[in-house]
C-alpha cells in the first residue's frame, strides 16, 4: 500500500514536471523575436502569407496558442513541423531516432566499458604509472571538445588513411549494417563517458577501499582480489548507478557536433535546426518526449538504488 | 613456562606523511602466553591500534613502515616476513580482529551471513550450505536472537550491541589461538558492555586461546585480563600482572590512569582526576621521557634522559626514573616497596 502510495505521487510530480518544462519551452519559443514562417513569407502576396499564418494557428495571441498547444500534447499531438511539410514530430522520431539511438548506445557501451575498466585498473594501481597514465587521459580528454576529437579522427583515419569513410551513415539494416561508416562517430563520442567514468569508479573505489569493512575482509584472509570483487566493486557502483541510466537517456537525444561533422542524419542534428528554425511544433514535441524518457529514467535510477543499497527501501520502510 | 603463543619484539611503526615521519610505535617489546589475556591500556593515539594492526598485518605499506628489527612471532613464525599464501591462512584462521565501529566494519550491502560465510569458506572446505548451518549456529552462540532469520540480514537492521556480537561471530568462525580485541566495548553502552565482555571471556576459556584487548578503559581490564601492559606515546611504560598494577602501579602514567577510574569502594569522596595537557607530537617525540610534560613528579633528568627499566618483582617493570637509584626522588608517589605514600 505504502509502495502503491508512493508511486503515485511519483507519478503526480512527474506530470507536474512536464508541465513545467513544456510552458517553460513554448513561452520562451514565443518571446523570442520572428517566427518559422517569416523568412518564407517575405516574398509572398499578403492573402498568402496571411492564409499560411492562420494554417499553423500563428495569428491566434499567444495564451490562445498556448493553450491550444497544452491541449494537443495531452492528446499526444504536438501539431504538424512548418519547416518540413507532411512531417510531426513521431515520423521525425521513427525515422530519426534509430540512427543517434545507435549512434549514443554504441558511444556509450564502448565508453562506458572502457571507462570502468580503466577506473579499477587506477584505483588498483593507485600510485603507480598506471594511475597518472589514466587519471592525465581523463584530464585531456574531458577537457577537449569532441567536435576537435571528431575532426581529428575523421582527417587521420579517413582522411590520409582512408581506413573508414569521411562522412555517411548505413542507409540499410539501420541498426547492424555498415560497421566501417559507424567507427569513427562512435570513437570520438565514446571519449567523454570514458573520462567521466572511469574518474567516478576510481574515486568511488578509492572511497570504499579505506572503510572499516575492507580491514574486516583482509583480516578474514582473503586476497586482495577477492577483497577488490566481493567488497569493493559493488559498494563503489553506487554512484555509477546514478550515473549510468543518464548516460542511456542521454544516448538517444543524439550529439549535435558528431552528427555534423560525420553528416549523420540523426535527431541532434534535426534538433538544433528546428530551434534555429523556432519550428515551434517539433521543438515542443521533442523536448516534452526527451523530458519524459529523462524524468522516467531518474525514477527507475530510484528503484535501481534499493537493489544495489539494500539501506535504501522504498516509502520509507522500518528503520 | 611453555614458549608464548605470541611474541612481538622491539616493533617500530612509522607513518611517512607530509608533515615527516610519525613514529608511531616506538620499539614496543611483549608476549602473550597460551590462554591468556593480556590487555593493551593507554589513551588515544598512543600506538595501540597500529600495533594491533601490525600483528595482523593490516596496515598498508606505504604509507606506514615497519621499521627494520621489528618482530612478531606467532608460534615462532614471523608475521612480518610471511608470503601471500601464509598470510591468507594466519588472517582469519589462527588470529582474528574485531575493531570498535562494527557498523563501519561490516560490509553494508552484504547479509551478515554471507559475511560470516566468507571467513568459514576461505579457512575449511565445505559447501555453502554448510557454511550457513555454521553461520546460524556462530550468531546462536554469540547470543543473537533468531538466527535462522538474522544471517539474512544486512548489518544496518541489527542494533549496536548485536553489530558487534556479528563481528564477534565472524572472529570467532575458525577458532583462532589469537584474538585481537581493538576497542570493542567502547562504541557501546555499559550493559552492553559488560555482556560482550562476558562473551569473550567464556569463549576464550572454553577454547583456551589468547586474547589481546586493547583499551583506554582500565575499568574494562580489571577482571578479564591476567597481565597489563600500559603504552605511553608509542612505549610501553609500565606491565605487570593485573592485580599487582591495580594494587601499587609504579609509573605515574598508571597512577594518573587508575585515578581516572571511577571507584565503588570509595563511595563519594573520589574526585576524579583528569590528566592536564595532551601527549607529545610523535613527529619529534621527546628526547626525554614522552610523559615528562604532563608528570607530577618531573625531575631534570627525565627531560633530558631516556628512564631505566626498572624490575620490581617477577614481571613488574616500569620505565621511569623516579625508581633509579642514582637519582633519588623525595616526591615520588611510592617507596621501592610499593607502599603508597
Amino acid at each position: 500500500m505504502k509502495t502503491l502510495l508512493y508511486f503515485g505521487r511519483r507519478l503526480l510530480i512527474m506530470l507536474f514536471t512536464l508541465f513545467i518544462i513544456a510552458s517553460a519551452t513554448f513561452f520562451l519559443l514565443a518571446a523570442t523575436p520572428g517566427d518559422a514562417l517569416s523568412a518564407r513569407v517575405e516574398k509572398l502576396p499578403d492573402v498568402v502569407a496571411e492564409r499560411l499564418y492562420a494554417k499553423y494557428g500563428l495569428d491566434r495571441p499567444v495564451l490562445e496558442r498556448y493553450v491550444n498547444t497544452m491541449a494537443g500534447l495531452l492528446q499526444g499531438d504536438f501539431g504538424d513541423s512548418i519547416i518540413y511539410e507532411g512531417q510531426t514530430v513521431q515520423s521525425i522520431i521513427q525515422q530519426k531516432g534509430p540512427i543517434s539511438a545507435r549512434l549514443g548506445i554504441q558511444q556509450m557501451l564502448l565508453g562506458v566499458t572502457a571507462g570502468l575498466l580503466l577506473g579499477v585498473l587506477a584505483a588498483v594501481k593507485k600510485g603507480t604509472i598506471w594511475d597518472y597514465l589514466v587519471v592525465g587521459l581523463s584530464i585531456l580528454l574531458i577537457s577537449v571538445p569532441n567536435l576537435i576529437f571528431a575532426l581529428m579522427l575523421q582527417q587521420i583515419f579517413a582522411g590520409n588513411l582512408g581506413w573508414f569513410p569521411v562522412i555517411g551513415w548505413p542507409k540499410e539494416n539501420i541498426w547492424f549494417g555498415g560497421w566501417e561508416y559507424t567507427v569513427l562517430p562512435t570513437l570520438a563520442g565514446c571519449f567523454g563517458y570514458i573520462a567521466s567514468y572511469a574518474r567516478l569508479l576510481k574515486a568511488s573505489m578509492l572511497d570504499v577501499m579505506n572503510q572499516d569493512y575492507i580491514l574486516t575482509a583482509e583480516s578474514k584472509g582473503l586476497s586482495h582480489g577477492e577483497v577488490i570483487r566481493h567488497h569493493v566493486l559493488r559498494n563503489s557502483f553506487i554512484p555509477i548507478v546514478t550515473q549510468l541510466p543518464m548516460s542511456i537517456a542521454m544516448c538517444i537525444t543524439g550529439s549535435f557536433f558528431i552528427e555534423s561533422v560525420f553528416s549523420i542524419p540523426g535527431l541532434g542534428l534535426y534538433y538544433v535546426e528546428a530551434v534555429a528554425a523556432q519550428d515551434i511544433p517539433i521543438v515542443m514535441g521533442q523536448t516534452v518526449i526527451l523530458s519524459a524518457i529523462y524524468i522516467a529514467v531518474v525514477f527507475i535510477t530510484d528503484i535501481l538504488y534499493t537493489i544495489v543499497d539494500p539501506r535504501i527501501r522504498i516509502a520509507g520502510g522500518k528503520r | 613456562m611453555s614458549e608464548p603463543l605470541l611474541q612481538v619484539n622491539n616493533l617500530a611503526v612509522s607513518y611517512h606523511g607530509y608533515a615527516g615521519e610519525v613514529k608511531s610505535v616506538r620499539g614496543v617489546t611483549f608476549d602473550v602466553q597460551r590462554g591468556e589475556t593480556l590487555a593493551v591500556v593507554g589513551e588515544s593515539g598512543c600506538g595501540k591500534s597500529v600495533t594491533a594492526k601490525t600483528i595482523m598485518r593490516l596496515i598498508q605499506t606505504p604509507p606506514a613502515e615497519i621499521k627494520e628489527g621489528s618482530e612478531v612471532l606467532f608460534d615462532g613464525e614471523d608475521v612480518l616476513k610471511f608470503d601471500k599464501k601464509r598470510l591468507a591462512q594466519y588472517r582469519g584462521g589462527e588470529a582474528a580482529i574485531i575493531f570498535q565501529d562494527a557498523l563501519a566494519a561490516l560490509n553494508p550491502t552484504m547479509t551478515v551471513g554471507k559475511q560470516i560465510c566468507e571467513n568459514l569458506l576461505h579457512h575449511s572446505k565445505m559447501s555453502k550450505k554448510e557454511a550457513m548451518e555454521k553461520a546460524v549456529d556462530l550468531l546462536r552462540m554469540v547470543g543473537i536472537p533468531q538466527p535462522e532469520r538474522r544471517v539474512k540480514q544486512y548489518p544496518h537492521e541489527f542494533s549496536g550491541g548485536m553489530r558487534q556480537r556479528v563481528m564477534i561471530a565472524i572472529a570467532f568462525a575458525n577458532s583462532p589461538k589469537l584474538l585481537i580485541a581493538d576497542e570493542p566495548t567502547t562504541a557501546l553502552d555499559v550493559t552492553i558492555q559488560a555482556q560482550i565482555m562476558d562473551l569473550i571471556k567464556d569463549w576464550q576459556k572454553e577454547q583456551g586461546a589468547s586474547v589481546i584487548l586493547i583499551t583506554h578503559d582500565l575499568g574494562v581490564v580489571a577482571n578479564i585480563a591476567r597481565r597489563i601492559v600500559v603504552m605511553y606515546a608509542g612505549k610501553i611504560v609500565e606491565r605487570g600482572e593485573s592485580g599487582v598494577i591495580f594494587r601499587t602501579p609504579r609509573h605515574p602514567y598508571t597512577n594518573a590512569l587508575l585515578e581516572a577510574v571511577p571507584r565503588l569502594d570509595l563511595k563519594n569522596k573520589q574526585v576524579l582526576a583528569s590528566i592536564e595537557g595532551t601527549p607529545p607530537d610523535l613527529l619529534n617525540p621527546p628526547a626525554g621521557c614522552p610523559f615528562c610534560t604532563r608528570c607530577k613528579y618531573c625531575m631534570e633528568i627525565c627531560c633530558q634522559e631516556e628512564p631505566p627499566v626498572v624490575t620490581f618483582e617477577e614481571g613488574h617493570e616500569a620505565s621511569c626514573w623516579l625508581y633509579s637509584l642514582e637519582h633519588p626522588c623525595e616526591d615520588a608517589p611510592f617507596t621501592w616497596e610499593g607502599e603508597r605514600k
